[in-house]
């Protein structure tokens, strides 16, 4: 094999074969992955879900991941939002011409340990090989289907007054991480991604209640735009309890070097819940008990009032609000 | 106008210093104070520290209140 | 019961004449909101926003000129997150960006140096905004750029101070909260000076104790009618604040009349480099011709920066000047006035 990619992996020819054989198809085997032209499934009962997104990151590979499990979490937790359990997964890969093989293979074992983990196939791909300059290392979109479990139904305006608002773990690790990693403000910390698959999570929460009403993962613009987002869609206020947002110590530390609002920042673990708040705390406990929600809890209720606006309570009881989201993230100084 | 982060100085090395707030660390500089030492508290703003500082704003409020009431 | 609890109930307590207090620091401003303290007070006492965000402060033509320097003379720009997003004339720096300008952020003046010396082909200038508290660090990078002889570093300076800011200010606010950080560095000796002048106020912290402790004072010495300086930050600032970094101020820069935006010029409040230091002058160094900047006719930035207006009450607020498309460097800052009105929807 060789060291680096080139325009021939990309070309269709022996080159691209010899890619596929030895990296693609040795990873990813599942029943469904063959040469033919497209994959031929069997057909899953009820409704399906669908979800595509593309994956770009710089530096591809930051404490806790690499864009290779970021593309795999990222779909497979976009169709657990919707109660669906994943199944199908397809890839497509941008690789810029010099891209270390070596670092390719890492991300595409890291995507197919995370596949597995999530229980989802990947049963088709494919790779183009893009001149130096023309994309930053790799880019990765996938496209996944899932099977919704029957009697769920989530949606972003689905929140009703009343509902508990439930997060499951801390918030702001993944885009702290990636903040960190980039190294351009000279700070250090012991912080790493909380990027992971979280099929399991919702399967848990599912078996507490079906009545669930909105499940949505943080994301690119963290906890505090998926509240946004839910107060808009389903016209209702939101009300936050500051001392009650799990936030790491590190993480504190780095907003506060930079002025930035955790609130903010990017997360690929977490899911923001509201929920009938007489199932709340069975949700917890039984989130608590789980992998990657730990540290789940309550950090707030829907209200009537203020409907399209998140408002805080702060440490000293009084109420303010939690600014809406901005444009890009940047460092506050002075 | 100034962000400032309390942070503890870690560790000291002419005129420089690791300073660490919860876990967050960074090098600044501390150039511009006298008498610093791994153990104290500074306040840094923009990669300096401006200050030595108390870490602590409960019992600075409680004492500044005390005099206050009397 | 807590301090914290009592300053509170001291402030709710307030049944004097009504007061206008006036917080000069974006940072205040910020944490005010953040803590949610205007809530808190009673209606007699009135909070209102000053000029201390060095952002807000910053005139059109500053950033004009950083913009000529990254556009014309190619120069790599570091500066902090908050001018990214000013506009100015033409462009901001965000939009000279989207045309090739390279444009670094940049947590600390002393990081600029680092990168100037470790690109020594590259010709970085930094864009040295803010107050007491943030020029000595500014002048640290400069003498660390000497001492190194690092010669593709500059400073394009708008640094200011705020001691002759409060004279003009004289009559907008019956007492101000000093900014706590600012004072850290000069120390309390200014605020005896405006007392002399009948100028009130009480240097102050940025946690929801430590403001409302400032408050409670202001509550408690406002009604004997007689001008007050006191320091409720008093972890942080000391009588005599940081006499080295003065020092080394005083060594590297000079006063000079400065341009406040919206305020218009106030003699002796900025500070520029020495003639020793033109080596580091980007103003110089790259042989700027003068750069007017010409604003929006419309804004009202200053009129809010000096507190005789509320952000809502501008032409141009939430409806061409929002958040994401700011028209004046009060909306632009997060610490700014309008910003924080915007934001929180006031």
């Amino acid at each position: 094999m060789d060291e680096f990619i080139t325009l021939a992996h990309g070309s269709g020819g022996r080159k691209t074969s010899e890619l596929i054989g030895s990296m693609f198809k040795k990873y990813f085997e599942n029943d469904y992955l063959t040469a033919d032209d497209a994959a031929v499934l069997p057909a899953p009962t009820g409704k399906i879900a669908m979800s595509t997104d593309g994956f770009i990151v710089s530096p591809y590979e930051f404490p806790g991941g690499n864009v290779g499990k970021l593309s795999i979490c990222g779909t497979v937790n976009d169709l657990a939002c919707m109660g669906a359990k994943p199944l199908y997964l397809t890839c497509a890969f941008v690789i810029e011409e010099g891209f270390p093989v070596n670092k390719l293979e890492e991300i595409v074992a890291a995507m197919a340990k995370t596949a597995r983990e999530a229980g989802i196939c990947i049963v088709a791909g494919d790779t183009k090989v893009a001149g130096k300059g023309q994309v930053d290392g790799l880019f990765i979109t996938t496209t996944g289907v899932g099977q919704i479990v029957e009697g769920v139904e989530t949606s972003g305006a689905f929140a009703r007054p009343g509902d508990k608002i439930i997060v499951t773990g801390d918030v702001g690790r993944h885009g702290t991480t990636i903040l960190l990693a980039r190294d351009e403000y000279g700070i250090e910390a012991n912080v790493t991604s909380d990027c992971a698959p979280l099929w399991g999570t919702v399967e848990s929460m599912i078996g507490v209640t079906k009545d669930l009403h909105v499940i949505r993962d943080a994301t690119r613009g963290g906890v505090g735009t998926v509240l946004y987002e839910i107060a808009e869609e389903s016209r209702v206020g939101i009300r936050l309890e500051r001392s009650a947002i799990p936030v790491q110590p590190a993480v504190s530390g780095v907003c506060g070097m930079l002025g930035l609002e955790p609130l903010y920042l990017a997360c690929e673990g977490r899911l923001v819940i509201f929920a009938p708040a007489d199932k709340a705390d069975e949700l917890v406990s039984v989130l608590r008990k789980g992998k990657y929600s730990a540290d789940a809890a309550v950090i707030g209720e829907v209200t009537e009032d203020m409907p399209g606006r998140v408002r805080v309570r702060t440490a000293i009881g009084s109420e303010t609000l939690l600014p809406p989201p901005g444009g890009e993230l940047l460092p506050r100084i002075c | 106008m100034c962000v400032g982060l309390p942070a503890k100085v870690v560790q000291m090395k002419n005129g420089t210093a690791i300073v660490d707030a919860t876990g967050a660390r960074r090098e600044i500089s501390t150039e511009l104070l006298e008498d610093v030492e791994p153990g104290d508290y500074v306040m840094v703003h923009a990669g300096i520290a401006i200050a030595k500082i108390t870490a602590d704003d409960q019992t600075e409020t409680q004492e500044l209140m005390q005099g206050l009431m009397s | 019961m807590s301090a914290e609890k009592t300053a509170a109930e001291i402030v709710q307590a307030y049944d004097g004449r009504p007061i206008r207090v006036m917080e000069v620091c974006g940072t205040h401003t910020h944490a005010i909101f953040e803590h949610g303290i205007r809530n808190m007070l009673p209606d007699n006492i009135q909070l209102i926003s000053g000029p201390g965000c060095p952002v807000c402060v910053t005139e059109t033509g500053f950033i004009d000129e950083a913009v000529w320097l990254a556009l014309e003379k190619n120069v790599t720009i570091t500066t902090f997150g908050d001018l990214v997003r000013i506009p100015g004339t033409e462009m901001s720096l965000a939009g000279a960006r989207a045309k090739g300008a390279k444009i670094r952020i940049v947590y600390s003046p002393l990081d600029a140096v680092n990168y100037a010396s470790e690109h020594p082909e590259t010709n970085v200038v930094f864009l040295s905004v803010g107050f007491e508290t943030t020029v000595p660090a500014a002048c640290l990078a400069v003498k660390r750029a000497m001492e190194l002889g690092i010669r593709n570093f500059s400073l394009l300076t708008a640094n200011k101070t705020m001691d002759r800011a409060y004279r003009v200010l004289k009559g907008s606010a019956d007492a101000f909260l000093y900014p706590g950080h600012v004072s850290a560095v000069t120390g309390m000796k200014i605020y005896e000076e405006l007392k002399n002048e009948g100028i009130s106020g009480v240097v102050c912290g940025f946690t929801a104790g430590e403001i409302l402790t400032a408050l409670a004072m202001i509550v408690k010495k406002i009604g004997s009618g007689e001008p007050f300086a006191e320091n409720a930050y008093t972890r942080v600032v000391t009588e005599e604040g940081m006499p080295i970094g003065r020092k080394l101020i005083e060594e590297i820069m000079e006063p000079c009349e400065a341009a406040w935006r919206g305020i218009g010029v106030i003699e002796g409040s900025g500070l520029k480099l020495r003639e020793k230091y033109a080596a580091c002058d980007a103003r110089l160094v790259y042989d700027m011709p003068e750069i007017q900047g010409r604003p929006n006719p419309a804004c009202r930035c200053g009129d809010v920066l000096m507190g005789r207006i509320k952000p809502y009450e501008c032409p141009l607020f939430g409806k061409v000047c929002t958040t994401e498309h700011p028209v004046g460097a009060c909306m632009v800052s997060s610490e700014g006035t309008c910003s924080a009105y915007y934001k929180y929807n006031i």
